[in-house]
């Protein structure tokens, strides 16, 4: 006899996002492969349109979130808060990017098709599943979805070896970490019996762990592989070759979605699960945070890529995410999300920007290309001007502000030293921002530059618009820093 | 195997649930205990290097006759599917695809047969003791054989989530491999 199956409860609704990025990737391949000849600017319509589809439906999730509170289904395993909510904005931002910024790269590097359109969409579906896991074997998973996706995303150019060496050695280092951070999961669950978030933090706040040597070596490894995806010293090894060879539009989601998803784990796993251990794991984040923005701003300055040089700053921008992070306080997780946020449009534009500079065959990248860029292309420079000084962290931009907030939150805990490690750090990698500045207004045009012709539409689109989110942001930051003081994270029990 | 179930296997009698007799059961983990025994030293003494992963097909068989014993029916099930119908399978590919020919081979063990008895050894100590450990005083449960109807109740209910999202993982992977396999 077959007992009727009793199913748990499903909030479908905040399900929605996930379902959308799935199912739209997977209908995008089902009809590139049945259909033989599709319009070229299907695909990347199709990934737009599912991204902006989910931008919308969260206004309705947000609200309802703030009416009934944070919710948690199937049997605890899946959660929604609004800071999960806030994470698959940015995560639908960083898609809809990448995919504009797509439609004219692959016609122009003649390369095929809708992969990279279905790989970006289940990535994302990756990144939603990490950013509402309530569980470390789900936020496992989505980590996998949203990694294996990647390394294939960074082997898409198939003409370019930097492309092939970069995805070979982000998967080698990037399965690696997977593994180190199984084994840290494996760690934790033998000293706290779950794997369930909910019950590991509220296992750790009624009971006083005698040898928790295991617990702290548990946590140790989870650091390790979550540290790897958000590219922070001494785990950022990968990120200058894999940026620079990598597709730069994949760049463009890798600095801004994958980061966004990587940090929205790391919060919930240290702050939110292991928050009664913040004594432990604070001193390690406080070095590596230090570590990371000082190393990070120090190796940009010598770099003459400047893919590199970019990569190098996104070094720099996860330095300061975990100044706000290892605060382990609202205000903390509240400068991190609107960190995230701005970080998203800066990363993408300014990688919008690159991608057109870097001409046919996605090869110049040196600073050459960028020379006389003020004369030749006065808007792109205009644009490309205003997300360095963001980047940089000049005031009246959106990134002065959210760089503000971290240092707020870390002064707030008490971590003076930090605060002033993060300071000196920024005016160190200033100097990046602005060597490229002035190679695009002072310096000469080189002879011999081909005088490249119309920017394409796409690129152009996702760098005006970052470019003038940015500087709304910088300008009047109020809305921005109220949603993200709202997008508390918590944990609820399922 | 254990001390109990030699015993029990010997004399019909458990200890563990006081006099209870299981012969059927315990001839036939006798009978699988034996088969997985010699074939596993066969498949590190041969030399014919797909014969050793013919012999490994046996050890996970009885792995999974034990498993079915034990009334662990899905698990042994999967592991006929992964183990023999997939990872020895893979095994066998990558012998034929790599080597020229596949008869016996002088370069099996050789000069590194102590390190690998050691690390064998090492193994077995660190496996007996954790089991022995662990299991030493403990009654076993004489539990209901767990359902594979059960396990597929808690699949679509329970871990439906997890469950999708190996799909999804499988399938990018597969359409990554295509992707970087296709070449130009």
């Amino acid at each position: 006899m077959i007992a009727a199956l009793t199913t748990p409860y499903v909030a479908w609704w905040a399900l929605v996002p996930l379902i959308t990025f799935a199912v739209a990737g997977f209908l995008l391949l089902t009809v590139a492969s049945l259909v033989r000849r599709l319009p070229a600017v299907l695909a990347p319509a199709w990934t737009a349109v599912a991204g902006l589809g989910v931008l919308l439906y969260l206004v309705p999730m947000w609200s309802r979130v703030g009416r009934d509170g944070a919710d948690s289904f199937l049997a605890g395993t899946v959660g929604v808060d609004r800071s999960s909510i806030f994470v698959t904005g940015i995560l639908a931002v960083a898609v809809i990017a990448a995919a504009l910024i797509s439609r004219d790269y692959l016609p122009r590097e003649d390369l095929p098709g809708v992969e990279l359109y279905v790989l970006l969409l289940m990535s994302a579906a990756g990144g939603v599943v990490m950013a509402s896991a309530n569980d470390l074997i789900v936020l496992f998973l989505g980590l996998e979805i949203l990694s294996i996706a990647v390394y294939v995303l960074a082997a898409l150019h198939l003409r370019r070896i930097e492309s092939q060496e970069a995805a070979l050695k982000y998967f080698l280092l990037g399965a690696f970490s997977s593994a180190f951070l199984l084994y840290g999961i494996a760690l934790v669950y033998g000293a706290t019996g779950s794997t369930n978030m909910v019950r590991i933090s509220a296992f750790l706040a009624q009971n006083v762990l005698v040898d928790d040597a295991m617990l702290l070596a548990g946590l140790g490894l989870l650091l390790v592989g979550l540290g790897f995806k958000v590219a922070v010293v001494p785990f950022h090894a990968w990120t200058p070759d894999v940026y620079q060879g990598a597709p730069t539009p994949v760049v463009a989601w890798m600095a801004a979605g994958v980061k966004a998803a990587g940090f929205a784990a790391l919060m919930r796993v240290f702050v939110l699960t292991l928050g009664t251990y913040v004594s432990d794991w604070r001193p390690a984040f406080q070095v590596i945070a230090a570590a990371t923005v000082l190393a990070g701003a120090v190796v940009a300055v010598v770099q003459t890529d400047v893919k590199r040089m970019l990569a190098y700053s996104s070094i720099v921008h996860a330095g300061f995410i975990l100044v706000g992070l290892q605060a382990a306080t609202d205000r903390g997780n509240s400068s991190v999300l609107a960190y995230l946020a701005v970080y998203a449009f800066l990363t993408v534009g300014s990688f919008a920007v690159v991608t057109v500079v870097s001409g046919t065959g996605d090869a110049s990248h040196g600073l050459d290309a960028y020379r006389g860029m003020g004369r030749r292309h006065p808007a792109l420079a205009g644009v490309f001007t205003v997300l360095l000084l963001g980047q940089a962290g000049i005031p009246f931009t959106g990134g002065f502000v959210v760089k503000l907030g971290v240092l707020a939150a870390a002064v707030d805990g008490g971590a003076y030293w930090l605060a002033g490690v993060a300071m000196l750090a920024a005016a160190v990698a200033a100097f990046v921002y602005l060597r490229l500045l002035v190679a695009m207004y002072l310096e000469e045009v080189p002879s011999g530059t081909e005088t490249s012709g119309a920017v394409p539409l796409g690129a152009l689109v996702v760098a005006v618009a970052s470019a003038v989110i940015v500087l709304v942001v910088g300008l009047v930051p109020g809305p921005l820093l109220d949603l993200a003081r709202d997008a508390v994270p918590v944990l609820v029990a399922g | 195997m254990s001390t109990p179930a030699i015993f029990a296997a010997v004399t019909g009698f458990d200890p563990l649930t006081g006099g209870e007799f299981l012969v059927a059961q315990n001839i036939a983990f006798a009978i699988m205990a034996i088969t997985m025994l010699v074939s596993a030293v066969r498949m590190v003494t041969t030399g014919n290097v797909v014969h050793a992963a013919l012999y490994l097909v046996i050890v996970l068989a009885g792995a999974a006759g034990i498993f079915i014993l034990l009334g662990a029916e899905f698990v042994g099930v999967t592991q006929v599917l992964v183990y023999i119908g997939a990872i020895v399978v893979l095994f066998l590919f990558g012998i034929m695809l790599t080597k020229g020919s596949f008869g016996a081979d002088d370069g099996v063990g050789g000069e590194r047969r102590g390190i690998a008895a050691m690390v064998g050894a090492l193994v077995l100590a660190v496996m007996a003791a954790a089991l022995l450990d662990t299991f030493r005083d403990a009654e076993l449960s004489r539990a209901e054989p767990s359902l594979t109807a059960d396990v597929a109740d808690l699949i679509f209910s329970r871990y439906i989530v997890p469950f999708e999202a190996i799909s999804v993982l499988l399938l990018a992977a597969l359409i990554g491999a295509i992707v970087v396999a296709r070449g130009d």
